[in-house]
Formats: structure tokens, sequence, C-alpha cells
């Protein structure tokens, strides 16, 4: 019999304590294994480091709000929370070749360049563009920010019009455009830089008075249902039109969250998970990212002012997501 | 009847806390100070009593929350500012088992049904045992830290930590021999 090495003969003797702490046993151990033990049962105190951060952030938020609520001074209250054009879920796009994605975006689909921030080596650190009453947000991928291809759902006015134009763009067809059964006259392309497009305009149905985001992020996921809760907790969502199978997999549903949108459905065939970058506008960062931690997201950035005028903070969903939440501290904000 | 023994004093802070103490009460803003300082202290505390992770994460939360509201009440007396977090901790553990309407569990201490705020010299020796002990889990290489939260925190399997990590399940296993290993030379006899 192999002898086992000494990593594996730890992992065994954790596992047997670990079982036993779990099924709260009793049982006295051997002298030599009495200071595991002690190891084990010190380990299995660890308070959750997501837990610790979580709770710094949400007394550093009663602080603030100890503060507002001062008798004097009375600072103005934020006039609204998301910055003027973010009406959506942006996704954020890493990709390598940023300046050609745009001219994709512009040729394909009609967005318009709103800004750009190149960097010295004339890759870009960020750019904007929007397309109807949304936005989308780019950069070139860096090690800290890999490539994510990721699914978007466009409403436009012309559905053929922009599936012909993206694919002149250089696109590829994953499915012509067609009337489909739930009421869009839809087709879908992949763009040069693996990201899939929806491209849909309603047919047969119309759209509430609110309209329909022009941009939503449509996140194909395994055990979709389960990111409901974690979203309902984290965010305080909702999940809108819940459609499911009978083995009660995801057909399809929206997301609301703070009246912005997304769509998420259960993997399957060629649409499988990919990790999304997104950017949502929160009315209380600091609250919701206290928030996401309980619910087990995990941070990347704790909440601070960032110094185009949001209170910023990122989190990473146990989906693998990265969400970067924002409340837009108002104009002649630092 | 639970002997009511008086707080040891079990850190070198003294004059110093007194003073962040002293900040905080001027800007509450500066309340991440002691946050900071006794987090750990007041998270064990409460853990060793209702052997809970998720109790302990609510009970640890209205502590400090508690804390911040009353701290203009606080008055520097000489014991440590950690006695006075102890003493409300003690209040929302029993508060907590009443809601739960079950005893705590036991520890080995019958005095423990009481919830004495003050913890025998022995205890405080255990309780800055633990402090010392997370914080040098805290600050293992970020690897070893994730995968010692993963497994004994999140009670993960190696299978599971290597699917997430995106390791093999011989490198886990390696990681976490390290992370013991570091742990055991830094903590020396101090855990035994």
């Amino acid at each position: 019999m192999p002898k086992r090495s000494p990593a594996e003969q730890l992992d065994r003797a954790i596992s047997e304590l670990l079982s036993s702490l779990k099924a709260r046993r009793a049982s006295k151990p051997s002298p030599s294994a009495a200071k595991l033990t002690q190891f084990v049962r010190a380990l299995h105190c660890l308070p959750r480091p997501e837990f610790k951060a979580a709770l710094k952030s949400d007394l550093q938020r009663r602080t603030t709000m100890n503060e507002a609520t001062a008798p004097t001074p009375a600072p103005a209250p934020t006039p609204q929370f998301r910055r003027p054009g973010f009406n959506n879920i942006a996704p954020y796009f890493c990709v390598n070749g940023a300046p050609q994605f745009i001219e994709f975006l512009v040729a394909a689909f009609g967005c318009t360049e709103l800004m750009r921030m190149p960097m010295p080596d004339g890759r870009l650190g960020h750019a904007e563009v929007s397309l109807g009453d949304s936005i989308m947000e780019l950069a070139d991928a860096n090690a800290a920010h890999p490539p994510r291809p990721m699914t978007i759902h466009l409403y436009v006015a012309d559905s053929d019009a922009a599936y012909a134009s993206a694919l002149q763009a250089g696109a590829s067809s994953v499915y012509p455009v067609a009337d489909q059964h739930w009421g869009d006259r839809q087709g879908c392309v992949k763009d040069p830089f693996g990201n899939v497009w929806y491209v849909a305009t309603p047919k047969g149905w119309v759209p509430s008075e609110a309209g329909i985001r022009a941009v939503q992020p449509f996140l194909h996921l395994h055990e979709a249902h389960k990111i409901i809760p974690f979203l309902e907790a984290a965010f305080g969502a909702e999940a809108l039109g819940v459609a499911k199978s009978p083995e009660g997999l995801i057909l399809h549903a929206t997301i609301s969250i703070a009246n912005a949108t997304f769509e998420i459905d259960e993997a399957h065939g060629e649409f499988q998970p990919t990790p999304f970058y997104l950017h949502a506008y929160v009315p209380d960062t600091d609250a919701l990212y206290a928030q996401a931690l309980r619910a087990g997201a995990t941070s990347v950035t704790a909440p601070y002012d960032a110094p185009y005028g949001d209170r910023s903070a990122a989190v990473i969903d146990p989906f693998g997501n990265t969400w970067y939440l924002a409340t837009f501290l108002g104009a002649g904000q630092p | 009847m639970a002997v009511r023994r008086p707080a040891q004093k079990p850190t070198p802070q003294g004059a110093d806390e007194r003073l962040l103490v002293e900040a905080a009460q001027d800007d509450l803003s500066k309340f991440d100070a002691l946050y900071e300082l006794h987090f750990e202290r007041v998270y064990y505390f409460i853990f060793s009593r209702v052997q809970d992770r998720s109790v302990a994460e609510d009970v640890t939360s209205e502590v400090f929350h508690k804390a911040m509201a009353n701290l203009a009440s606080y008055e520097w007396r000489g014991t440590p500012f950690s006695a006075w977090l102890f003493r409300i901790a003690a209040n929302a553990i029993a508060d907590h088992f009443k809601r739960a309407n079950r005893e705590p569990q036991s520890t080995g201490d019958p005095d423990d049904e009481n919830i004495d705020p003050n913890p025998s010299s022995n205890e405080w020796k255990v309780i800055e045992s633990h402090v010392h002990f997370f914080r040098v889990v805290a600050k293992l290489p970020e690897v070893q830290r994730r995968v010692i939260c993963e497994r004994f925190i999140e009670e993960r399997s190696i299978r599971e930590i290597a699917g997430r990590l995106r390791k093999t399940e011989g490198a886990i296993k390696q990681l976490q021999f390290r992370a013991i290993q570091t742990l055991r030379a830094q903590m020396g006899d101090r855990h035994a």
C-alpha cells in the first residue's frame, strides 16, 4: 500500500476532526492529535472575512446617516442616484482591442460613442457608448480584468436591419431573424470579440409605459433559480415574470434592480455561463455592498468615493459575476 | 449563582485605548479603530458561547451597533473597553437565548448559563490567544488563507475547493499543509 504524503495524512486527520465537530462528538483525541484538534477547533471559530468587512461598512454607513440626521448642517439630498444617461444595468466589456470594438458597435448597431479615455500605449482605460436609452461601457482587457465575452439582449427599432449590419461589421450568425413565439422578431449574432447579441424588435406586444431598455445583459446560468434568492437578499432585486420548466428550471426571468433590468435563464446548448462585468447604479452603494456580502458575495473593493463623482464598490457574486455598484453623488461632487 | 469576577486587564492598550474611545466619542467616524481593535475579541467571546456561526454574526452585529449608538454614555473607568463590549454581548446573548427559548450550549463552565460578562483570567488568555490566532491567519499568503477559509469556515471539501480555485486536489492539500505549518510555527505553544 503506497505511503501517504504528510499533506494527505494531515488532510485525512482534518477531515475526521471536522466531521466530529459537525456531529458535535466529544471524542477524546490521542495525545499526538490533541494539538491538531486544538488548531482545527480554533480554525472552525474563524470569523468570515466577508462578515467583518460587511459589518464595518454597515457601521460606517450608520455613522454617515447619524451625521446626515444631525441638526446642523443638513446636507443637500442627492438629487438622483444614477449618473445621467445610465438607465440600464450597464454591461462592462473587457476586450482585446477596445478601439476596434467601438468601431464594431457603431457600425453594427448604430451605437453613439460618448467618451474614450486612451492610455499612453493607445489602449483604452475606459470608454462609453450609448444605444437608445442605455449605456454600455468597455475597456481594453488586462491581467486583472481579462476578456469576458458576455451575452446582451438589444431592443432596436428594426432587428432585421441591425442583424444585417452586424454581419456586415464582422459578426457571425448564431441564428437568423425570425418571429419568435414570445412575441419578438429576433435574431442572434456573435461578434468578433466573442460576445453574443440577441437583436430584437417587439412584435405582437406593446412595451409598458416605462418601456423596455435598449440594452439588457442576459446571463445564462447553471441552476439559474439559485441566483434569484441571492439577488433579492443582496441587492433587493425583484424577479419579474419568471417562467419555469416542469422540472423547475428557469426558462426565462427578468430581474429588476433599482428599476433597471437584466435577464437570466438556465444555461443550455451553446449558451453556457460566462461571468459578467456589470455596472449597476443603486440608491445606497454602502448599504447594498454590506447586504451583498451578508448574502454571500465576495468583496473586491469596499465602498469609496471615486474621483469621477460616484460612491463605488465592487463584489463578486457566487456565480462569478463582478458587480460594480455605484451611487451618483451629484454634479459638482469630486 | 454566578460569581462575578473582576475584569482582568489582558491587553496592553491602556492609555492608547482611552484616546481611541475619546476620539470616537468626539467623532463617530473614528469608531472604525475601536472596531478593528476589538472585532475578533467580541466575535470569539460570542461564538464560544453560542457555537453557531450565523447566531454569532447576528449577535456580533447587534453588539457593535449598540456600542456605537451608546458610545456617548460610556465612561472610562480604567477597565478595558472590551469589558464594556462583553457586557453588551452578554446581554445580547441572553436575549438571543430567551428569544430562541433554549439553554446555551455548555462549554464546560456552569457559570455560562448566566452569561457572565466578566471572563475569568483563564478565559481572557483563551480569548487573547484566539484573537492572536485569527490575526495570524489573516496574514497568511492570500491563496493559503483562501484555502483555510474555504475549508474551515465554509466547510468545503478538498474537491470543492479545488474546483473553485481551479487547482488540483493535491495542490489544495499542499496549500492546506503549508498553511497549518505556518500557523504552527507562528503560534508555537501558544495554542497548545
